[in-house]
């Protein structure tokens, strides 16, 4: 690296698609590829797949993606809002026209290309599990966790120069990739396409897979979308109906890129098709089947909702709580089942500016499974071989339990981290202090354990802000900042080179982060 | 006569047992909440199976259903040894177990005591052997603050025991090293010893301590001194969040006893008549963990506590 350089670890370039010099060395917008206005073909990996994938995007949804943040409305800030970096005059390409038929919205700042969105970094964790069960298991208990990690990481204030009104780059990828035609959409009657589908193929995930008795038919989502021949196929051939559901609605989705080569001879010793259509559904939760050939790999959860942090602490505590929570969830058989169109919701609430301390999600009320008696024999006892045959081809009939609608409420993130005050909910990190407590663990490392749980506890109870906050208060107290929501380059090269400073510092002594890593100055 | 509480698996118990004030997490609120929890559960089952509505102990508490009457031992609830165990191959666990010697019970029955509380382990979780026993001595406590351990004198229980000394260690240190011989435990460990205690204890020992457990509100406060004398003598320090008085003797009598949060099996008082009569006094209480090593899952967890109650609480040989 050259002496100027730093790597620093931000979601995304708070002035990316602007028309500053930040890229070097310099292109021009407007390529072929991605016939973005804002952004250059060169900003993208040069490998065919990206600027193919970006291209058959566009193709298939027969414009250009659509991304309008809403704009954080300052003291200043004109209203309405109009994107003042849109060009309307620009006729290069034809998808030129997009913005002349009103795709940049009032009160919204427009972007235009995929490279918005998977230009963004997160912080994504990958489990293996002892086996399938396992894996179906962690990943049905992960999902409600997902939004819950999205709005404690929350760090992206910022899209294109301008502060906008939500702190998370969730909903922006989701648009960048969202390849449905107006038909999919539900915009025109359904002619040429076979479903309107609710969801972007980058969203929140909308199933549950494990065979648990706890899986209650009413968290299922009744609207699911699925290819019922892949399904009926998949049956047929052995595989049980949750998990078929599962793969069946995945498949839905067009493949986005395939080389030619790979259609010439069908090898079914390779996944290279499967993966094809399982790694471009970008879904919160991803599992993973064991790659062919590579024996050593097995079944794997991906936790993916975690928006990178500014500090390699940060990043650390994160990913190391996300993998002390799985342990709990399989030493006390954890269950946070809720239906999944809640979690759905959560996701959307997430985004609000400042969730993580103004807003309520819907958290289930009691993690704990009702006791077990030796005579019962454990669940997971009966887990131990992945071959054994499904005992549930669909989830069992519900027994007489409590209404579904009882079983959840709306809890505050400190209140499903921490514990409720009245202790009517344990809290993740009484739970993971509790499972702590039952293995032996050394003093050195429990010492660093203590240092991220205390960092996440803060998190979520504000002592300590999020990057968003940090970020937006940086802006907010900057001499250039005239109140008008727009963050020009001197504060962008501030912020920059503020971040570089928090990641060595780690806002010790009331360096620059304090608010952020420490929650006080001395 | 004897009597056994066992929580069963606390892990998979449902909930109750496992700590739901988050301010409160030390193990004695954890054992008593899951023994509570346990005799419930025994209780709720036995009246389920029975249709019976009725399922409180009669008067002298010695037939109800729930328990288990093996000669002079009383099992609270009725363990049924031939189910449980563990999930997978024994060697795929770590299994842990911590013993409490407790204030003002003779030492001279520690020896027993320790095989007792062994073999019931070892039922409990079908195997024949364990990976490391932690056993804690009345009295000890650790102080971080100038690495020095205080003798604290037992609580004032009528009992004529002085506080544990150091011989009574030794001579408990020799009956472990036995048991470490016959090859039912791969390792010995001690409870907040300070680093002047093990410098003067190791010497002393033919199985050295491979670990040293520390209760430590702040683990970030280990004294230096401590630190390099176990590296120094390769001894692992582990931290815990046990209390120092795990089951107090007040504390099992209203555990046992008749009123509203008791299990209806002891009288209210020694010579009253609304359960069993007599004395109670706690001998031991049993900690044990079961891990899956390569993934840290704790699969079993639980206690065992043994109790002599009687008229006159006789000394064991």
């Amino acid at each position: 690296m050259a002496p100027n350089e730093s790597p620093i670890t931000l979601t995304t370039f708070p002035r990316l698609g602007t028309k500053d010099d930040y890229i070097q060395p310099y292109y021009p917008p407007s390529g072929p590829a991605l016939r973005s206005q804002f952004v250059p073909d060169e900003i993208a990996n040069p490998h065919i797949r990206f600027p193919t994938l970006a291209a058959n995007i566009r193709a298939r949804r027969g414009r250009k993606v659509e991304l309008n943040v809403p704009v954080f409305k300052d003291k200043n800030t004109p209203s309405p809002f109009k994107d003042p970096t849109v060009n309307y005059d620009l006729r290069n390409w034809p998808e030129d026209d997009d913005v002349r038929n009103g795709a940049a919205k009032d009160d919204h700042v427009y972007m235009d290309a995929m490279a918005f969105g998977m230009g963004s970094c997160c912080l994504q964790i990958t489990f293996q599990a002892k086996n399938i069960p396992e894996g179906r298991k962690l990943y049905d208990q992960l999902s409600p966790l997902g939004p819950i990690l999205l709005a404690l990481t929350a760090a992206t204030p910022i899209y294109k120069g301008f502060l906008v009104d939500t702190d998370v780059r969730w909903n922006q990828i989701s648009n960048a990739v969202d390849d449905r035609t107006r038909e999919e959409l539900g915009e025109l009657p359904l002619k040429n396409d076979r479903w309107r589908i609710p969801k972007s193929r980058y969203a929140s995930n909308s199933t549950y897979i494990s065979q648990d008795p706890r899986l209650r038919k009413e968290y299922l989502d009744p609207g699911l979308i699925v290819d019922e021949d892949i399904k009926k196929r998949l049956m047929e051939d052995g595989m049980d109906e949750l998990l078929a559901t599962h793969f069946a609605h995945l498949f839905i989705r067009d493949p986005i890129v395939i080389f030619s080569e790979d259609l010439e001879e069908l090898d079914l010793d390779k996944a290279d098709h499967f993966e094809n259509l399982q790694s471009t559904n970008w879904q919160h939760m991803r599992f993973k089947p064991p790659p062919p050939e590579k024996h050593d790999i097995g079944w794997r959860v991906e936790f993916r909702s975690m928006e990178i942090q500014m500090t390699d602490f940060e990043n650390a505590a994160f990913a190391i709580f996300i993998v002390l929570v799985t342990r709990a969830i399989l030493s006390f058989d954890l269950n946070f089942y809720i239906p999944i169109q809640r979690t759905t919701e959560n996701m959307e609430t997430a985004h609000a500016r400042n969730a993580v301390l103004d807003r309520k999600f819907y958290f289930r009320r009691d993690p704990f499974s009702p006791s077990v008696r030796r005579n019962q024999h454990s669940p997971s006892n009966s887990n131990t071989s992945s071959a054994a045959p499904s005992v549930y081809s669909t989830p069992p009939p519900s027994p007489p339990l409590s209404p579904v609608e009882s079983e959840y409420e709306l809890m505050t993130i400190a209140d499903i981290v921490n514990g409720s005050t009245d202790g009517s909910f344990p809290g993740l990190i009484p739970l993971v202090e509790s499972y702590l407590n039952s293995v032996n663990v050394d003093v050195e490392t429990r010492c660093s354990l203590a240092r991220y749980l205390d960092f996440i506890r803060k998190r979520a109870n504000g002592t300590l802000w999020t990057g968003a906050k940090w970020i937006r208060e940086f802006v907010a107290k900057h001499p250039a900042y005239k109140q008008d929501s727009a963050v020009p380059e001197e504060i962008c090269y501030d912020l920059v080179r503020a971040v570089d400073e928090m990641t060595v510092k780690e806002g010790a002594d009331g360096s620059v982060g304090w608010e952020l890593l420490r929650g006080r100055k001395d | 006569m004897k009597l056994i509480l066992s929580t069963s698996n606390i892990m998979t118990a449902g909930g109750p047992s496992v700590i739901r004030q988050p301010t409160t997490y030390k193990s004695n609120v954890e054992l008593v909440n899951s023994l509570r929890a346990n005799f419930l559960a025994a209780q709720h089952a036995t009246s389920r199976e029975t249709g019976s509505s009725t399922n409180t102990a009669n008067s002298n508490g010695r037939s109800s259903s729930w328990t288990k009457q093996e000669e002079d031992t009383l099992y609270i609830p009725a363990v049924d040894f031939s189910q449980g165990g563990l999930a997978e191959e024994r060697p795929q666990y770590d299994i842990t177990v911590k013993l409490f010697y407790l204030p003002g019970i003779p030492v001279s029955r520690r020896c027993a005591h320790t095989k007792q509380a062994i073999d019931l382990v070892l039922k409990e979780l079908h195997v024949d052997s364990i990976d490391l026993l932690i056993v804690s001595f009345p009295g000890i406590l650790f102080d971080a603050e100038d690495d020095s351990e205080e003798d604290v004198s037992s609580v004032d229980d009528g009992s004529e025991e002085p506080s544990d000394d150091f011989d009574s260690t030794i001579q408990t240190w020799r009956s472990l090293e036995s048991l470490h011989e016959q090859g039912k435990i791969s390792q010995l460990g001690v409870a907040e010893f300070g680093s002047e205690r093990l410098a003067r204890f190791l010497p002393h020992t033919k199985v050295k301590p491979s670990v040293d457990q520390i209760n430590l509100k702040d683990c970030c406060v280990v004294p230096k001194s401590l630190i390099l004398y176990a590296k120094q003598e390769k001894i692992e320090l582990l931290t815990h969040n046990d209390c120092n008085d795990i089951l107090p003797i007040g504390t099992t009598r209203e555990l046992l006893g008749p009123g509203e949060r008791g299990a209806g099996i002891l009288a209210s008082s020694p010579d009253a008549s609304d359960g069993l009569q007599g004395d109670i006094e706690t001998q031991w209480v049993v900690k044990y963990t079961a891990v899956v090593k390569d993934r840290g899952v704790v699969e079993n967890k639980g206690y065992f506590a043994l109790a002599d109650v009687g008229s006159c609480v006789k000394p064991s040989t």
